[in-house]
């Protein structure tokens, strides 16, 4: 089971638990219906959108209401502390959160006392609280963009808005040592997905794959189009792919439905999700080299 | 880790401090900011960072915004907000600009805010992780630069303040200036 974890920027929306599933724009949670938008929405519906396609369970999802004081994004890290191990995710995929170092700690510890572990997976402030706290070990993937990239490379930094300027003026081509800093900095996970011009997949310091095809620009601009990135990569590791096959094909179906949906810089995430499904039916089984679906599961 | 009564509690870790010139000011923007359910402890300077009074206050950095705004609600005067760590950079304050034809992208730190060059309607803002970056996106995209509302104010997080930077120099860049 795939569990995604994640704020929604509805102020007084409770903590909500459970399947997810889509009626048009909407996202709909234990009756509560939530918007396909940027942040957890987007992650979400991208997730949604890849297990609909292969037939398999709806992700199972944890969001509460948070514009930035942080009340629900405590609710969320105490349910997970509280829960995960009774929940005993496949893929624990942690995303939109007020950093919050001393509750990261703790949900690590939660993990880690979970049979089989979790895999886990963060991005946004999930991320951030991770790798200020010095728990970035524990996670299999990172999904940063070039300036979190940076962050993560920069040792004393607790936030990207304090990264050193020399860092984050490194240009495209100085991500490749970013990620050698970052991993000796021991500030990330197992697996890198770098979004940017060019994605990079690195894992333990090496560069494994690069994806920069189709180039659309545009999607750089848009709101939500690294959390669909996150959101695809997650379901695909939820249904068996290996973590860097997964960030590679996510990386690819992001840009590939960008394209499809011809974006500009003025368009909504929702243009790019409702693009998957084309996508998937073109081209997943050639890059997945998996091509049927029996039972809930991939078969070659 | 602290035990406790034999309950493992875990001491909380802000990362940023607030300096104060004087005991008293400390003390009332602790009590202020429990007021306002924010996490915060009383603390001695670092010697690195020590300047002021012997009493500092930590914080949550990434509230920064909130707080700063709190603190100035409430009349309560400081030194300083800033990490606790001597060795962390500033404050990024540095921008760029990617021209879509007829839109720019202001990028600042982690986030970037896209306008229509003849407009100055925002189209699109994207980047950061905290979770008033939603909020503000739902809040700001349609809007004018000159009419939307400031990060700044209704934000309350470190990834709000790069979003007001970028807002910021896009207003500049709208009302004529040039790109740096």
């Amino acid at each position: 089971m795939m569990l995604i974890a994640g704020t929604i920027p509805i102020k007084d929306l409770p903590l909500v638990a459970g399947r997810v599933k889509r009626e048009g724009d909407t996202l709909v949670i234990s009756g509560y219906r939530l918007p396909c938008a940027q942040g957890t929405g987007a992650m979400i519906s991208a997730a949604q959108a890849t297990t609909d396609y292969l037939k398999l369970a709806p992700p199972q999802v944890v969001v509460a209401g948070d514009i930035g004081e942080g009340g629900g994004s405590r609710q969320i890290y105490q349910y997970l502390i509280q829960n995960v191990a009774r929940l005993s995710p496949k893929v624990l995929a942690l995303h939109y959160c007020l950093p919050d170092m001393a509750l990261a700690r703790r949900l690590c510890r939660a993990v880690r006392e979970c049979h089989p572990r979790p895999l886990l997976i963060a991005d946004a402030g999930s991320m951030y609280a991770a790798k200020a706290a010095g728990l970035a070990r524990e996670f299999d993937v990172f999904t940063p963009d070039a300036t979190e990239l940076a962050f993560l490379a920069d040792g004393e930094a607790t936030h990207p808005a304090y990264i050193n300027r020399h860092l984050f003026c490194a240009d495209i081509t100085r991500v490749p040592r970013l990620i050698v800093a970052a991993y000796r900095q021991r500030s990330a996970a197992r697996l890198l997905l770098v979004k940017g011009a060019t994605d990079y997949i690195a894992r333990h310091g090496e560069i494994l794959a690069t994806v920069a095809e189709p180039d659309v620009p545009e999607l750089e601009a848009i709101g939500g189009t690294g959390d669909t990135i996150t959101g695809l990569l997650s379901a695909f590791v939820a249904c068996g792919l290996e973590l860097h096959e997964a960030a590679i094909i996510a990386a690819r179906v992001n840009r590939t439905a960008g394209k499809l949906a011809r974006v500009t810089v003025a368009s909504g995430v929702k243009q790019v999700i409702s693009q998957f499904p084309a996508v998937f039916k073109e081209y997943l089984c050639r890059w997945s080299g998996v091509c049927s679906i029996k039972g809930g599961s991939y078969h070659e | 880790m602290q035990v406790s009564n034999g309950k493992v509690e875990e001491r909380f870790e802000g990362g940023g401090i607030v300096l104060f010139s004087a005991v008293r000011q400390a003390l009332d923007a602790h009590q202020v900011l429990r007021d306002a359910g924010y996490e915060a402890r009383m603390v001695a300077p670092p010697p690195q960072l020590h300047k002021g009074c012997d009493l500092a206050v930590e914080i949550k950095l990434v509230e920064k915004p909130a707080i700063e705004r709190l603190l100035g609600q409430k009349g309560v005067d400081y030194l300083s907000l800033g990490p606790l760590k001597a060795g962390t950079s500033q404050l990024l304050e540095i921008v760029t600009v990617t021209d879509f034809g007829r839109w720019l992208m202001v990028k600042a730190g982690n986030m970037k805010l896209t306008f229509a060059k003849d407009s100055g309607e925002i189209m699109n803002t994207s980047g950061g992780g905290c979770p008033d970056i939603p909020y503000l996106h739902a809040e700001m995209v349609g809007r004018s630069l000159t009419e939307a509302p400031r990060p700044r104010q209704i934000g309350f997080t470190l990834c709000a303040l790069m979003l007001e930077q970028a807002l910021l120099e896009g207003l500049r860049l709208y009302e004529g200036g040039s790109q740096r």
